[in-house]
């Protein structure tokens, strides 16, 4: 009789004891807040229960991972405050003592460890799923070994300076040929008298200046 | 008036433009800069919307386009650069072409520096996520960098990553190798462009001139297809009218229109003094300015509707966190608040548990589009940070931000022929230069010279100079360059005079809108506009400039150091004090051979 009152009171009891255990702010606890419907819109699932329980087996099983025991099971992972931002409570207990909790630091780490894994189950990321006051670690950034700007801009100046040099040399070229006496016709070269060419025939004229205004200069 | 004409040079061997467009399109690449982009838009803002047309307008008239006219008359008929052509109409006043070399040059060593942060941007466009659309993680991977966290991703680029700017103009550090690399490029392309005078530079100013156009249509059309462009245009062109009451707007139409075009520093006369003697520049100049002030118009739609969508889109964002916040403070579902009723549950909540929302406190944002479209910016904050903002958030960021920078890249390089061409034509008319060395040379040696000094610009405090340039080196001394250029042409060397050469090159005289407004009006608004800036430059007190503090993560008004006040009035009086100086030298020269022959006839008469 006596045996089965104290059961009675222990199916009672754990419950309540389980409730004192996880509570808002509670000192070995965490704070989970899913947006589902900001990751998924139209495909958001629902959130009830069976997520919950699914929540539970994800988070024994980070447990599991990190503290490579197997005993960590579903009835460890003890949730409450449940709102319907999705969001809610949880606390860890112990396999081997059911009162005791872990403490909050090596909660973090596996959950850090697993935090992949557990982002996945969901189908959610780390904005999404959010342990409040577990910071995500950032993705190292990659650094090539030559900044990619630094192609671009040697392509660019190769290119500019390829054409400096063909200008430079074409214009020496063309230099050397009319030295030689081969142009007739030296248009690009600024540094040519034109002299008047009529039919072709270079009219040799100099610049008369009978012609010029007198008055083109101020008086002193 | 032998040794006269040695010094001009011989009229026959200069070279020309291969046809008028050349030059229409050179002058149009050299009017439609940066300005247009960053400067137009900003001050529509500030001065009444689409009211402030009016003003510009009426600047356009009675300012722009009669001195604009006369720079190319002045070209044309001297055929020479600034110096030689102010020296032949009155050698007293060859000073003035001395001025606007200087003035130049001063713009020639800042200027290519833009365009050196342009390749930069452009070069690092070609990533999958832009560099400035996220801050980089610090060094222990646990959170973005402090600075950028406290000031925003594109100006932590901005100020970080591409000047790797001090706290004060007084903190030297070195060279950024990334900035100088950017540079030197820049000058080989300007050498590219110049190498060959006018006959490379007409080449290009075909592609310069009219590529930011097919740019800006490309992204008129982009911008008014984003989400809430309408609102920045709207706001842009919604005229506030008594704005128009105030005289700042009035002075800074002028200024604008002044600045815009380009006027007194000699690029004008340099590009017109390739012209063939009987082009019909009247036809050109009125074109050019109009192209001009359209492109001004046609830039700002852009800009603003690129503003609306940055300010819809700060916004939204604002109101995506201030609905974030709530959610999470009391728990609610999600899809119980949404965007558009986030005010409505604010006031919900606050009467429902007026204590658990005091707890917000400071972190409930106040979200005001109207707030977000007055953060009117300008200048170098205005293409860099702003423009670049909302390229990050637009789909297919990479191109939109080439294209963008490749257009200004292209305004940028434009303005920068004009300014170099404007320092080289006048010195390859002198006799002693152009003896020793050949066009190609001269041209190499000017842009050596102006990349060597200009790499101070991208030393670490290179971006405090380089306002200083910006906001020091040519506004007050182009004011009196071209107030000088005006008198002269018109009081020295007499309306008469010049009425009779344009006559001459042109085949009409001058209309009487010309002469009134060349011997009037433009005159008077000049004297005005510069009683303004010396009365503005004294109230003002000491002059101050923007340091970025990167503790606070923005920017701080900070005064200037008191040799860094001596060294802004160096250059505002090394450019004036060109006219004085030369007008006295030459006084003396003249009386001193006066004098000599004076006693040679003296001599004579008694012997």
């Amino acid at each position: 009789m006596l045996v089965w009152i104290l059961f009675l009171l222990c199916q009672v009891g754990a419950p309540a004891l389980a409730q004192d255990l996880c509570q808002r702010d509670a000192p070995n606890g965490y704070k989970v807040r899913i947006s589902l419907k900001t990751a998924l819109g139209e495909d958001a699932y629902e959130w009830n229960q069976s997520e919950m329980f699914f929540f539970q087996a994800t988070m024994a099983f980070a447990m599991r991972r990190h503290f490579q025991m197997e005993t960590y099971n579903v009835d460890n992972i003890i949730l409450c405050v449940q709102t319907s931002r999705v969001s809610f409570w949880f606390v860890v207990t112990s396999p081997d003592n059911t009162t005791m909790l872990i403490p909050k630091a090596d909660v973090e780490k596996a959950v850090r460890m697993s935090r992949h894994r557990i982002n996945n189950a969901f189908l959610l990321s780390d904005r999404t799923l959010e342990f409040l006051g577990i910071y995500p670690t950032l993705a190292a950034p990659v650094n090539p070994d030559t900044p990619p700007w630094l192609i671009v801009f040697g392509v660019v100046i190769g290119a500019v300076c390829v054409g400096i040099i063909a200008l430079l040399i074409s214009s020496l070229l063309q230099k050397r040929r009319k030295e030689k006496g081969m142009t007739e016709d030296g248009q690009d070269e600024e540094d040519m008298q034109v002299k008047g060419v009529e039919n072709g025939i270079n009219l040799d004229g100099t610049y008369n200046r009978g012609f010029t205004d007198d008055d083109r200069f101020t008086k002193l | 008036m032998c040794a006269q004409d040695a010094t001009m040079g011989k009229d026959a061997a200069r070279a020309e433009w291969d046809n008028p467009m050349q030059f229409v399109l050179a002058c149009v690449s050299y009017a439609v800069g940066l300005g247009n982009v960053w400067r137009f838009p900003y001050l529509c803002q500030m001065h009444g919307g689409g009211g402030f047309l009016i003003p510009y307008m009426l600047m356009l008239v009675l300012l722009g386009v009669p001195l604009f006219y006369m720079e190319l008359a002045i070209g044309q008929k001297m055929r020479l650069g600034s110096i030689g052509a102010w020296r032949a109409i009155s050698p007293y006043l060859g000073g003035v072409g001395m001025a606007s070399v200087v003035t130049s040059m001063y713009l020639c060593l800042y200027y290519n520096v833009i365009n050196a942060w342009s390749f930069w941007y452009l070069f690092h466009s070609f990533q999958s996520i832009l560099p400035w659309a996220e801050c980089p993680v610090n060094s222990n991977l646990t959170g973005p960098v402090e600075e950028c966290e406290r000031a925003t991703p594109t100006q932590y680029f901005f100020y970080r990553e591409t000047l790797d700017i001090s706290g004060s103009i007084e903190e030297n550090g070195g060279i950024h190798m990334g900035q100088a690399l950017c540079l030197l490029l820049a000058w080989i392309i300007v050498y590219l462009f110049i190498i060959k005078g006018v006959k490379s530079t007409g080449k290009v100013v075909y592609f310069t001139a009219t590529f930011p156009y097919l740019v800006l249509i490309i992204y008129l059309i982009r911008g008014v297809t984003l989400h809430g462009s309408i609102n920045g245009v709207k706001y842009m062109f919604t005229p506030k009218m008594e704005q128009l009451a105030k005289p700042t707007t009035w002075i800074n139409a002028a200024t604008q229109i002044f600045f815009s075009l380009g006027l007194g520093f000699g690029s004008l006369i340099a590009f017109a003094s390739y012209n063939q003697y009987n082009n019909n520049f009247e036809k050109q100049a009125i074109i050019v300015s109009m192209v001009n002030s359209g492109t001004s118009i046609f830039a700002s739609i852009v800009t603003f509707s690129i503003y609306g969508f940055k300010a819809t889109f700060n916004y939204e964002s604002c109101l995506e966190r201030v609905r974030l916040l709530l959610l999470n403070t009391f728990d609610l579902a999600e899809d119980t608040i949404s965007l558009e009723n986030v005010n409505h549950w604010i006031a919900e909540l606050n009467r429902t548990h007026p204590e658990q929302f005091a707890s917000l406190g400071g972190r409930l944002e106040t979200c005001d589009l109207e707030a977000e479209l007055d953060t009117a910016v300008e200048g170098t904050g205005l293409a860099f940070i702003v423009y670049s903002e909302a390229i990050k958030n637009m789909p297919v960021s990479q191109l939109w931000s080439v294209l963008y920078f490749i257009m200004l890249l292209l305004l940028g390089m434009g303005s920068m022929l004009g300014n170099v061409i404007a320092v080289i034509t006048p010195l390859s008319d002198l006799k002693f230069i152009s003896h020793y060395m050949s066009t190609k040379t001269l041209n190499g040696l000017v842009c050596l010279f102006c990349l060597l000094l200009g790499l101070g610009f991208t030393t670490r405090s290179g971006n405090y100079w380089f306002t200083m340039f910006n906001d020091y080196g040519a506004t007050f001394s182009l004011l009196f360059i071209v107030l000088i250029e005006v008198i002269t042409v018109c009081y020295i060397y007499g309306i008469k005079r010049f009425e009779k050469d344009v006559e001459d090159m042109l085949g009409h005289r001058l209309n009487c809108y010309w002469k009134i407004m060349l011997a009037g009006v433009s005159p008077i608004l000049l004297i005005a506009l510069f009683i303004f800036y010396i009365v503005n430059y004294i109230q003002g007190g000491t002059p101050t400039y923007q340091a970025w503090n990167k503790e606070l993560g923005k920017s701080v008004v900070t005064e200037y150091p008191p040799y860094a006040q001596a060294f802004i009035g160096l250059l505002l009086a090394s450019s004036v004090c060109c006219i004085p100086l030369t007008a006295l030298y030459t006084y003396c020269k003249k009386r001193n051979l006066a004098s000599g022959k004076r006693e040679r006839t003296v001599s004579t008469v008694s012997a």
